[in-house]
């Protein structure tokens, strides 16, 4: 018996060890929260007295933010949130058309080599430093020098020279002729962030930009919790007096979890959710308190396809696959009928944009262009796809389909770095589900990365080493063009002669997806996939 | 006692070293680009030589790994994460203190549920609560997490409110992702309990307490359940393990910012630190539960003495 007290008592404070370590570690949790939450109330105590706003906005995103300087970073949801903290000497409507912001105006020279911009006066950084041409300088001069390696350096290599004129009137004058410059400088990496921030980093290399965001923006920057939030605070002196935030902050939330971000919706947990898986649009758009919005995205989903094989090499071959798809099909099935046939070789959305004739589903089309070509008895191939829901799908849709011309086409489902790296090694590159959204919103960026043939891999993004002179020619030409009409007539000649060559199964444009609870106001959704919640009001 | 525990830990020394050479090869001869992946298509040829020379990672595997170990071993840490630039150290410690917490308290209430059915079962073999039992946990070690946790979601937060669907912070967001994770934990722990029982209650033992006129309950509580517990404790130890290596289907469902989403942001990233660090302290966390599970067994059965 005495064995067994020993072990009673033993039993108990180990049980009793596990239960102060639970309640320690919550107490912890707690704590942690409840002093944040003293903090956040008396911040938010002291943004009541000075505005009309005092709620926060939840918005869930569907990953983490790589980071928070907008030239280091190429994923939306960081530029989601980069959007509410800095500004650029331009941007982009709803409907992607390009309007000043911190500039007041802009202007191209005659040969379209240089564009210069005159800005507003009396705009400060959230760190009181003034905005002015030279912070324009400092910023594109230090994105573009590749030895601090920052991932949007590529970006402006455009850029020859950024030339002050005065305080507030800088020039940017590119290499060569180049009409998409306003474009480029309406993208979020072309915003600004504090020069304070580029000499600390300068004096010291370990300094982490990505993680101290300083802009001019309506948000300034709170707290970034890994794995948890984004808290970002009404700023007290923004300089826009007819925009001035209503919130009194934003929470950025990644949710990686479709499901889940759609459920926490549903009870209020978040008032914003980006995203929105299609079979859930649907649902949520018969629930009381949401509101969804479905709108086109510059997205384009394609079968890419390897010039390398001798087999796409003849057009026919590749035009019978264009034939052998019916996208409208694919559409309901995978999409839910959230999409657009693609017709040309970008987006409807994008500028420079000219429609094609689509390939219309034609199966014996399809059969005889293959016969024609020698292949009357099909071929296989391997269709790789990223291993992501909704690419597995559209991928097994297309296999079903090519069958029936013939094509014995097996999936295989990779994780997206192993596929990048088996493309731009062209590891036996044979068909492979694509996405490309032009962040530019222009044709340019649209185009060239994709059928350039400066950019076969290895790293770029034209796998299928697709190489047409005239496309070429083409894409220097619409650059090149000091007039819209001109950049318009040159992309229009390009999309046809691609979109006949063919090198791609063009499949489809889908829809954006954004849903948000009924008491939240002023939410813009646009086509580049952004979501602005800058000037968003909760009631 | 002390003797066998040092032993045991400097034993792990050379594990440790295999496991640092077999993570560091894992994560760097798997394929994908860190500078790929995380700057996309459009960074130009000298750009991203440019990176990849400044990450070390042109450098020789010999030289990249002796740079890691140093880090490791003079300096204490596991450098910087290439995705967030912050010392992957502080992340791993944080992020530690969530899984421990969700891990402990679905592990508390997976032992509690899995012994009291795993005996309720054993002691009325055949009976209807001995097959309503049985049933239950083949039921439970069947679910998929991922369905268990969206319907517990749908139920508990979305329908009755109860609970918030994800996130931390409170008592209440641990109450879902712990019962989904504790689920067929508890259901396993049952099952061995059972047979585990089953077994001892034939041994001499147990006939010859019978025969002298104790009582049932005092024979297995006492008698019994010691010496049944030895594999479910080995058992539990080794769940243990893997909950604290990070449940990334809970963790993603719930939002939970534990070690397990970590690791699939990390090698979605190619975050080479963060990756190689994960594993070798997962490693370490199934070292020192086996050894825990080790001391256990001559805490719960004094005849087992260790040497």
């Amino acid at each position: 018996m005495k064995v067994l007290r020993w072990k009673q008592l033993s039993s108990m404070i180990f049980l009793l060890l596990i239960v102060m370590s639970v309640v320690v570690g919550c107490s912890k949790d707690n704590s942690t929260k409840s002093n944040s939450d003293q903090k956040e109330t008396k911040e938010t105590a002291e943004q009541d007295a000075s505005k009309k706003g005092s709620k926060e906005l939840v918005v869930v995103l569907e990953g983490e933010p790589t980071s928070l300087d907008p030239q280091n970073s190429t994923d939306g949801n960081s530029s989601n949130v980069q959007e509410s903290i800095f500004e650029g000497l331009l941007t982009f409507d709803s409907e992607m058309k390009l309007v000043p912001l911190l500039a007041k105006n802009y202007s191209f020279n005659e040969d379209a080599t240089a564009i210069t911009f005159e800005l507003k006066e009396g705009i400060v950084f959230h760190d009181g430093t003034p905005f002015n041409a030279e912070v324009v300088k400092a910023n594109l001069d230090f994105v573009r020098n590749e030895e601090n390696g920052l991932a949007r350096a590529s970006f402006f290599e455009f850029i020859n020279e950024v030339v002050v004129d005065n305080e507030y009137k800088v020039t940017i004058k590119s290499k060569e002729p180049n009409s998409a410059m306003a474009a480029y400088m309406a993208h979020a990496s072309a915003s600004f962030k504090s020069v304070e921030e580029i000499k600390k980093k300068q004096a010291d290399s370990n300094y982490n930009l990505d993680r101290n965001p300083v802009g001019t923006g309506p948000f300034t920057f709170g707290e970034w919790r890994d794995g948890v939030h984004v808290k970002l605070k009404a700023s007290d002196n923004y300089w826009d007096k007819d925009n001035q935030p209503k919130l009194s902050g934003i929470v950025f939330k990644p949710v990686t979890e479709a499901n889940t971000r759609v459920n926490m919706l549903k009870t209020g947990e978040a008032d914003v959710v980006t995203k929105l898986p299609t079979q859930s649009v649907k649902e949520l758009s018969d629930t009381e308190g949401i509101d969804v919005f479905t709108g086109p995205s510059l997205n384009l989903f394609y079968v890419g396809m390897s010039l390398k094989h001798e087999k796409y090499q003849d057009v026919r071959v590749r035009q019978a696959l264009n034939y052998a798809v019916n996208k409208d099909q694919l559409i309901s099935q995978v999409m839910d009928g959230y999409g657009v046939v693609a017709d040309s070789a970008i987006a409807p959305g994008v500028s420079g944009y000219a429609k094609q004739e689509a390939y219309e589903y034609n199966l014996e089309k399809a059969k005889q262009l293959l016969a024609d070509a020698g292949y009357e008895k099909g071929f296989k191939a391997t269709l790789w796809t990223r291993n992501e829901t909704e690419f597995i799908a559209v991928a097994e849709n297309v296999a079903i389909q090519l069958k029936a011309a013939g094509i014995e086409v097996e999936v295989q489902a990779l994780e997206s770095g192993t596929l990048f790296d088996k493309l731009d090694n062209n590891q036996g590159t044979d068909l492979w589900i694509g996405r490309w959204s032009p962040s530019t919103g222009e044709a340019d960026w649209g185009l060239r990365p994709n059928f350039g043939s400066d950019r076969v891999p290895p790293s770029y993004n034209n796998s299928g080493f697709y190489v047409n002179k005239e496309v070429d020619q083409l894409l220097q030409k619409a650059l090149q063009s000091p007039t819209e009409e001109g950049r318009l007539e040159n992309y229009g000649k390009l999309q046809e002669i691609v979109f006949k060559d063919a090198p791609w199964i063009f499949l489809y444009v889908p829809e954006n997806s954004v849903a948000k609870r009924s008491n939240v106001d002023n939410v813009t959704i646009l086509p580049s996939d952004d979501v602005r919640v800058n000037g968003a009001e909760k009631k | 006692m002390l003797t066998f525990i040092i032993r045991r830990i400097i034993g792990m020394i050379p594990i440790l070293f295999i496991i640092s050479i077999l993570s560091f090869l894992f994560v760097h001869l798997s394929p994908g680009d860190p500078v790929r992946i995380m700057y996309g298509a459009e960074i130009s040829q000298e750009a991203y030589e440019s990176l990849r020379e400044k990450m070390g990672l042109n450098d020789p595997l010999y030289t990249q790994y002796g740079r890691y170990m140093y880090d490791l071993l003079v300096h204490g840490d596991f450098g910087v994460s290439y995705r967030t630039k912050s010392g992957v150290s502080d992340e791993i410690l944080r992020r530690f203190g969530y899984t421990l917490v969700l891990t402990l308290v679905s592990m508390i209430w997976a032992i509690v549920i899995g012994i009291v059915v795993g005996i309720v079962s054993a002691t009325r073999r055949n009976s209807l609560s001995d097959r309503v039992g049985m049933i239950s946990t083949v039921t439970a070690i069947s679910v998929p997490e991922f369905w268990l946790g969206i319907m517990l979601m749908q139920i508990f937060s979305v329908q009755l409110g109860w609970f918030p669907t994800s996130g931390t912070g409170t008592l209440s967001h641990l109450i879902l992702p712990s019962i989904t994770l504790g689920f067929g934990v508890a259901a396993i722990i049952a099952r061995f309990t059972r047979s585990s029982l089953l077994e001892v209650l034939n041994e001499d033992f147990v006939r010859t307490a019978r025969a002298k006129g104790q009582k049932e309950s005092f024979i297995v509580w006492v008698h019994v359940l010691r010496n049944a517990l030895i594999p479910v404790v080995t058992m539990t130890g080794l769940q243990f393990g893997f909950l604290l290596g990070g449940s990334v289907v809970v963790e993603q469902v719930f939002s939970w910012p534990g070690l397990g989403s970590y690791l699939i942001d990390s090698i979605l990233s190619r975050d080479y630190p963060v990756t190689q660090a994960l594993i070798f302290l997962f490693s370490i966390q199934f070292l020192v539960v086996n050894l825990l599970v080790d001391l256990s067994y001559g805490i719960l059965n004094p005849q087992i003495r260790l040497k």
